[in-house]
């Protein structure tokens, strides 16, 4: 939740104005953890110490935590199989993500679900998905739980582009308008869905421009500044706490890596990954925080050497865990029988 | 049937049955939620909702756009975080619109998760061909779900079940898929009034006979007693299981019984083809049963075709009483 | 074409034989008039020569029992190209296991490339048994080769084990039984008041056949008997009629009764009179429908026929020939009586019952002296079509004995036309 909502200089981003410095650090912090996280994920996969593949958000660090700043831990989020930076922007802890990538009974889903289906449901993320598009009816789902138990809480619906052309995104969207739920759907827009650009896949220039379909608002903003995305969202979750029901954002950002660990990256050129990378959401939001005098060079510095050293400890809790038991291979498919 | 039963049984209809069932529990309890097309003020294309809207509101028995992946997806999202919904498909051949939902994600959201979550979403599918509604209004598609680890799928046959299971499937924290033959909704029996529950993964024995053991699902179960009532004069006494569900399957009781007969014959309306009743037949084979089989088993299933139209056509492609006489017979006899 | 070698007949009674032993191993030479192999019967044990000169290819197995005639090898000439041996003659009474579906391999020997034989031949040789049979011949220590399955292509059932788990001594035999003490069964009709009617069934029927006409006698107490070997009476050995009699009189002695109204059909006529002889103060009248004893001769095709049948589709014709309009004998009620017979053990007993009361066609006791001896009331129901027994023999009547002869009735009158044997009965009670 924004710290305070009082109207300063306009010149000032809105991240500045409405949240204290140590929930901005805090923001970077997480930014950098994400992607210490996942280059780190990507080393040891590298080493071999990871099976199946991975899909990495580096690049599109601020568009996660920057969606999430105003929620707190009643608040749900849907996220995707692009979920890690999702994840660690709710609260999650390294050493149950890094766990769960190496397959370990400690992992957020004890080894059960891996990198596609991380979830920390005590944070309130509600667990990244395989399917595109998957998570967007179970995320109105949410809203409709919150509205009709009358939490208050607010559900934020991460997918990317190529979400947006699957039809369990019209239905859900069409749904939570008609029955105005309290959900903030927010669409990433890396530019491609696989190899397939939105000019190829997407009839609308702007994802935003669907929401008219279904009549919430629709805003696209730059999702690489992490300022830009908390402005959005603030708006959009306070709507949804209002009861105004919900919102469409798409957060334009960029993939730096391949869409997985197969990607050879023939469908773009290499000037173009480089000119993203030119706009990375890290350098700008430290150079944000830096400008308004949050931090400086020395407080970046140890930060970044905090966060190395939390997925170093993150790394050892994983590869120190034990590995599930064989024959608990099933145990999870149904609810244990509780005594009445 | 637990103890909780009410002293008063009245005969009413299947549809009725499972009414009362959404009725008791909407009273009993604020979390459940009724979802689906035109469940509110039309009633359910069934009338099997009728005038719950009424006693509820449209906040609780809430019609739904047609919107089957979607609308099934949101009650998964509500069933996850503290609501008790219970999905209506207009027709179980809808399921098809949402099998992403019901199959990637009421299913295995627990399991994926490490059992972080449950996913108590009860989703209630009219199904079956009789009704004249052609190839895409009256599948049996049972066995599809029943194939997914991480679903409970059942069939009563009866309008006690019919409310027994719902209101079990209610109490279960995992997804339960409710498959109603529409054939049945107009049925009447004898249905204890109040809260009881029918157990979940067990299957009742109709009938009792020492030659050979009929195993049914839905309305087959009908139709298989009616023809053990003529086979009786024939003197064959042929066992009638109404398996009531078939995930989890009830070994116990289907392998005692052929134990006791050494006689098998599955009936059921689905596609024969990899339904039920080939995995009833496997669960025999595979088990020490196999060594009281005095004969090969006998499934009866539909014919390998869409429903037709044409009433005749439609009757010939799924097993009916003369059908299943000739074939207890034929291994009651010792003739197949 | 190879020359085929058969089972030879070599005993007059002699349906199938058994290969002892081979003389020569596949593959081997022999000349014309060489011993090739042994074969064993009840009665003997036999060697057999080579019909030619030739190499033995595809041997049934030794200790498997081949139909008359049927081939139980081939013999090939020199250079003559080896072939699967023909299917269409099956080697063995079972049906070779590569037709699943009941349909033989119509194709001849030279129509069909060279195959792999042995390896189709040892499927043949498996005995075709459910799992049932299986674990009770495994449990038992049985050989399933040595046992005739009653199934479907010859399969072997459970009962057909049963019946040699009972008869270890007996392994080869069709059929046994085991002998079963205790006393017949009697079963009492609700309600009725006086004397009560005592029904006793014919032989291969059964107390049910008395259903049609009980609605005329339901004013009286009705007790249906049931024969040994029959229903759920005991399955016993009888030494001969008076052994039969005598079973059949201690049931009656131990219902206590005063006195009773006795209806017999057919062997169960000869029973009735035979007990109305011996007890004549206690029965009050006697009623025989086409009954036994009164005459020498039987239709013994026709119990034969019934006596082997295990299923409905052999079992009817038989039945129908037991009636004048075989409309009567309903394809279901063909089944209900496969049914009440499908025990292998019941029918085994039963046949040991009519090689001893009805040895080659013929009546093995006399009851006429014991008609003209009674001194109740009695009558002779008889149909003139009867194909079973002659109803002239009910003409060795005594005068005092009522004749009531219908000319379109079978062998079953009680059954074919209930209303009048009903109310004819029910008339003088």
């Amino acid at each position: 939740m924004p710290d305070s909502t009082v109207a300063a200089d306009r010149n000032v981003p809105y991240a500045i104005r409405a949240y204290a410095p140590e929930r901005l650090i805090d923001a970077l912090r997480k930014m950098y953890l994400i992607r210490r996280f996942e280059e780190g994920a990507e080393d040891s996969y590298t080493r071999g110490l990871i099976h199946g593949t991975m899909h990495l958000s580096i690049g599109q660090e601020a568009s996660a935590v920057g969606a999430c700043m105003a929620l707190t831990d009643d608040d749900k989020i849907t996220s995707t199989h692009r979920g890690h930076g999702h994840c660690v922007a709710k609260g999650a802890d390294l050493g149950k993500m890094f766990a769960e990538f190496f397959g370990k009974e400690t992992g957020y889903c004890r080894g059960r679900g891996g990198s596609m289906h991380i979830a920390d449901v005590e944070k309130g993320n509600l667990g990244a998905n395989g399917i595109v598009g998957g998570g967007i009816p179970i995320a109105v789902g949410a809203a409709l739980s919150a509205k009709r138990l009358g939490t208050g809480a607010v559900t934020v619906c991460f997918f990317g582009d190529g979400a947006n052309n699957e039809g369990a995104f019209h239905e859900a969207l069409n749904m939570a308008s008609i029955w105005k739920l309290p959900v903030i759907f927010v669409c990433e827009n890396n530019r491609y869905g696989m190899s397939t650009s939105t000019e190829r896949s997407t009839a609308v220039k702007s994802i935003a421009d669907r929401a008219a379909a279904y009549s919430m608002p629709g805003e696209r903003v730059d999702g690489n500044d992490f300022s830009a995305v908390t402005e959005a969202v603030d708006a959009a979750v306070a709507r949804a706490r209002n009861g105004e029901g919900p919102s469409l954002i798409e957060n334009v950002t960029y993939r730096w890596r391949g869409h997985s660990k197969s990607d050879r990256n023939r469908y773009r050129t290499k000037e173009e990954i480089a000119q993203w990378q030119e706009r990375d959401p890290i350098a700008r939001m430290a150079a944000m925080l830096k400008e308004h005098g949050i931090t400086d060079d020395e407080g970046i510095a140890a930060l970044e050497k905090d966060v190395e050293q939390a997925v170093e400890e993150a790394i050892a809790f994983a590869k120190d865990s034990p590995v599930p038991r064989i024959e608990d291979a099933t145990r999870d498919v149904h609810t244990p029988k509780v005594a009445a | 049937m637990n103890a909780q039963a009410g002293i008063d049984v009245r005969e009413i209809s299947y549809a009725q049955a499972i009414r009362e069932a959404m009725d008791i529990a909407l009273a009993e309890d604020d979390r459940v939620i009724l979802m689906g097309e035109d469940i509110g003020v039309y009633g359910g294309a069934f009338q099997v909702t009728g005038d719950l809207v009424d006693k509820y509101g449209t906040d609780r028995v809430m019609d739904t756009p047609i919107s089957e992946l979607g609308g099934a997806g949101v009650a998964v999202g509500a069933a996850l975080t503290g609501l008790r919904p219970i999905f209506e498909f207009q027709f179980s051949d809808f399921a098809t619109l949402a099998m992403e939902q019901i199959v990637n994600q009421a299913a295995k959201v627990r399991y994926m998760l490490g059992g972080a979550v449950s996913v108590p979403v009860v989703m209630r599918f009219p199904a079956g061909s009789g009704t004249g509604a052609a190839a895409q209004h009256s599948q049996s598609l049972e066995a599809w779900l029943g194939h997914v680890p991480g679903l409970k799928v059942v069939q009563p046959a009866t309008p006690e079940d019919a409310k027994g299971l719902l209101l079990a499937a209610l109490d279960d924290p995992d997804p339960v898929m409710i498959f109603e033959h529409k054939l049945l909704y107009k049925m009447k029996g004898q249905v204890p009034s109040g809260r009881y529950t029918t157990p979940i993964g067990k299957a009742a024995v109709r009938r009792e006979g020492s030659h050979l053991t009929i195993v049914a699902t839905a309305i087959m179960v009908h139709k298989a007693l009616e023809a053990a009532k003529a086979l009786e004069d024939e003197g064959i006494e042929a066992e009638v299981i109404d398996l009531r569900t078939i995930r989890p399957l009830d070994r116990d009781t289907v392998l005692a019984s052929v134990r006791k007969t050494g006689k098998l014959l599955c009936v059921y309306e689905a596609v024969k083809t990899l339904g039920i009743g080939a995995e009833v037949s496997a669960m025999v084979a595979e088990s020490d049963a196999f060594d009281f089989l005095d004969a090969p088993i006998v499934r009866l299933g539909g014919a390998e075709s869409p429903i037709p139209y044409n009433p005749e056509l439609e009757k010939a492609v799924v097993p009916q009483v003369p059908d299943i006489i000739e074939a207890a017979r034929g291994l009651a006899e010792g003739r197949v | 074409m190879p020359t085929e070698i058969i089972m030879p007949k070599v005993d007059m009674d002699m349906a199938t034989g058994r290969i002892a032993a081979w003389h020569v191993e596949e593959g081997a030479s022999v000349a014309k008039g060489d011993p090739i192999f042994d074969i064993e019967t009840d009665k003997a044990a036999m060697e057999v020569e080579a019909p030619a000169d030739g190499t033995l290819h595809h041997p049934v197995p030794e200790g498997t029992d081949v139909p008359i005639g049927a081939p139980v090898g081939w013999l090939y000439a020199e250079g003559e190209a080896v072939r699967a041996p023909p299917t269409e003659e099956t080697p063995t009474q079972e049906v070779p296991a590569n037709a699943p579906d009941g349909e033989t391999e119509t194709e001849t020997p030279t129509a069909q490339p060279s195959a792999p034989s042995t390896e189709t031949l040892a499927e043949q040789d498996k005995p075709r048994a459910t799992p049932k049979a299986r674990k009770l011949a495994r449990d038992a220590g049985i050989d399933l080769a040595t046992l005739d399955g009653t199934g479907p292509r010859g399969r072997i059932q459970a009962a057909d084990v049963a019946v040699l788990e009972e008869e270890p001594g007996k392994l080869a035999a069709p059929a046994g039984f085991e002998q079963e003490a205790g006393p017949l069964s009697v079963i009492r009709s609700k309600g009725g008041t006086g004397t009560p009617v005592v029904l006793i069934h014919g032989f291969a029927n059964e107390a049910a056949a008395w259903s049609p006409i009980e609605a005329h006698l339901s004013e009286r107490p009705l007790i249906r008997i049931e024969l040994p070997c029959h229903g759920k009476s005991p399955k016993r050995r009888l030494a001969g009629f008076a052994d039969l009699v005598s079973d059949v009189r201690r049931a009656s002695d131990d219902l206590d009764l005063q006195s009773a109204h006795l209806v017999g059909h057919s062997l169960g006529g000869a029973v009735a009179l035979a007990i109305a002889d011996t007890r004549a103060s206690r029965v009050d009248s006697l009623t025989l429908i086409a009954p036994a004893g009164l005459g020498p001769d039987i239709n013994g095709t026709l119990l034969d026929g019934i006596g082997r049948a295990t299923r409905a589709e052999s079992l009817g014709p038989w039945l129908r020939q037991l009636v004048a309009d075989d409309s009567v004998i309903t394809d279901r009620y063909v089944r209900a009586a496969m049914m009440a017979r499908k025990d292998p053990a019941l029918r085994a007993a039963q046949k040991a019952m009519a090689d001893t009361l009805f040895p080659d066609g013929t009546q093995a006791f006399d009851l006429r002296p014991a008609l003209g001896r009674i001194a109740m009331p009695a009558r002779i129901i008889w149909g003139k079509r009867d194909a079973i027994i002659d109803w002239r023999h009910a003409l060795a009547a005594p005068g005092p004995v009522a004749l009531h002869l219908f000319d379109g009735l079978g062998h079953m009158p009680h059954m074919e036309a209930p209303d009048a044997i009903g109310q004819c009965i029910a008339a003088t009670l």
